[in-house]
């Protein structure tokens, strides 16, 4: 218990040391926003091996089309985007490279009318660059998303939701497949404690399709 | 086809009821959900398009040999099921008939097939829809074709071995697409296949063999139920600090001003000490 009680002391006193520690930014987002969570109106009575409604029941493979670039200009991101899928204990693949997205590839892709689309990046590297989507930490409420694909048009989501939260506690809503069509942005964040393996949080950002008209 | 058919395919044999899954619980609130099971009916008998009936109302009609329906909701209860070939329902003799018994919550698939001495049979499934691992799907066989024991091969290797009709067997697999076949039981000789077979992920795929080996029509059909998706167990999307250290001071503090460093590791340290209690 003493440990767990120094830990915290520990954890608390360090975040006041980077509070005063060098230039201040005070202009750097802190969480804000909700993500959709409910269901799809329809969409309640569905139930695990029921089939989803019309053309849904195709592969989703098939019907969407697959995200290459993700570019937020408002915080200079842009980045190559690859297809991953899980490790073999489980977690999702993120690309060894750090100036390189993730797309989850058995979730919703960007631009599918329903669910959520995921996309991870890494903070920073085993190497000591800086990853691309570490400037993650940077957007804000309403700034612009864009997902460019292969074989189909860019779509265009708005940042509508920022949270911070410990690695095992991952919104399930990030990775729903059905209910209202939103655009999830994965990476780390502090604190960074190498004795429990590096990053213990994660940056989730939600992003909401500007116009729906341009999911297909 | 209409959309809306109650459940049970049975047997001509009569009356045996199959009773498909447990009772629901007692205490269960009342719900639009809870009263209602998925049903879905194969039909695996060789040259032969039928009607379906259930309780005297026509279900499927022009239903044809090979063919899976999708999921359907019903009302949890007992059906009367009558398989008629097409056009001859609902005052001729079925050319199968059997009562099969839905509870609530159920997940079903009732087969229309030949024993395995070519005997036209009706057997009831029940389907497991019970969430997957991320990245993983559930591969089901099942042998509902006149044909002796079968082994089941993905890549040249048995993954099920013995099954006979009416019998299946089922795993939890890596998803992805896996080349099949089907061989007489501990032979070589290749039954059916090979074939691809796309085990998707977060999903259900259930293969039937149908058909009959002295009629050399053997054949798989294949049979989907999707949201069994998990989400994975974390992202790890971090690397050696860079981010936070000294040496990148623009980025520590603002990290620290977002307010979500101090937050959450309270929270973790919470925990840590919940769990140590614990």
């Amino acid at each position: 218990m003493a440990v767990a009680v120094l830990a915290a002391v520990t954890a608390v006193v360090l975040g006041v040391l980077w509070l005063a520690q060098g230039p201040q930014r005070d202009d750097s987002p802190a969480d804000f926003g909700a993500a959709p969570t409910a269901a799809a109106p329809g969409d309640a009575g569905r139930t695990p091996g029921t089939a989803p409604p019309s053309s849904a029941a195709e592969p989703a493979a098939v019907r969407q089309a697959a995200p290459a670039r993700v570019l937020v200009p408002g915080v200079g991101l842009d980045a190559q985007v690859e297809g991953v899928g899980v490790t073999p204990r489980g977690d999702m693949t993120v690309p060894d490279d750090p100036a390189v997205a993730g797309w989850y590839r058995y979730g919703p892709a960007p631009g599918s009318p329903e669910g959520s689309a995921v996309l991870v990046g890494h903070l920073d590297s085993e190497t000591g660059d800086l990853g691309e989507f570490a400037a993650l930490r940077d957007v804000r409420a309403g700034d612009t998303v864009e997902v460019r694909r292969d074989g189909a048009e860019p779509v265009v989501y708005r940042v509508t939701a920022r949270t911070t939260v410990p690695k095992d506690e991952l919104p399930p809503s990030a990775f729903r497949r059905t209910g209202p069509p939103v655009l999830t942005l994965i990476t780390c964040a502090p604190p960074f404690e190498p004795e429990r393996g590096g990053y213990t949080a994660n940056l989730v950002l939600t992003a909401e399709p500007v116009d729906a008209l341009q999911a297909p | 086809m209409r959309s809306r058919f109650p459940v049970a395919l049975a047997a001509s044999t009569g009356a045996c009821a199959l009773a498909l899954g447990a009772a629901a619980p007692a205490m269960a609130a009342p719900s639009a959900e809870q009263d209602t099971a998925m049903v879905s009916v194969v039909h695996g008998i060789p040259g032969m398009t039928v009607d379906v009936y259930a309780n005297g109302d026509e279900l499927l009609s022009g239903f044809e040999p090979g063919t899976v329906t999708e999921p359907q909701s019903l009302k949890a209860g007992s059906y009367d099921i009558q398989i008629f070939e097409a056009g001859q329902g609902p005052d001729g003799k079925p050319a199968l008939e059997k009562t099969v018994e839905v509870g609530e919550g159920d997940a079903a698939t009732v087969a229309a097939h030949l024993g395995a001495d070519g005997t036209p049979q009706l057997t009831a499934f029940a389907d497991d829809v019970s969430k997957v691992d991320a990245g993983k799907g559930r591969l089901t066989v099942r042998h509902i074709a006149a044909a002796p024991a079968v082994d089941v091969r993905a890549g040249g290797q048995p993954v099920f071995t013995g099954l006979t009709n009416p019998d299946e067997d089922s795993a939890v697999v890596d998803a992805g697409t896996v080349d099949a076949d089907v061989v007489l039981a501990g032979t070589d000789t290749v039954a059916i296949g090979p074939a691809e077979v796309n085990v998707a992920e977060g999903a259900g795929t259930v293969v039937y063999a149908w058909g009959s080996a002295e009629d050399k029509n053997l054949a798989l059909a294949t049979q989907k139920f999707s949201g069994m998706d998990s989400m994975p167990k974390a992202v790890h999307a971090g690397g050696d600090g860079a981010a936070v250290s000294a040496n990148s001071s623009a980025w520590a503090p603002g990290w620290a001003a977002a307010g979500g460093v101090v937050a959450v590791a309270g929270v973790l340290a919470a925990r840590r000490f919940a769990g140590k209690r614990g």
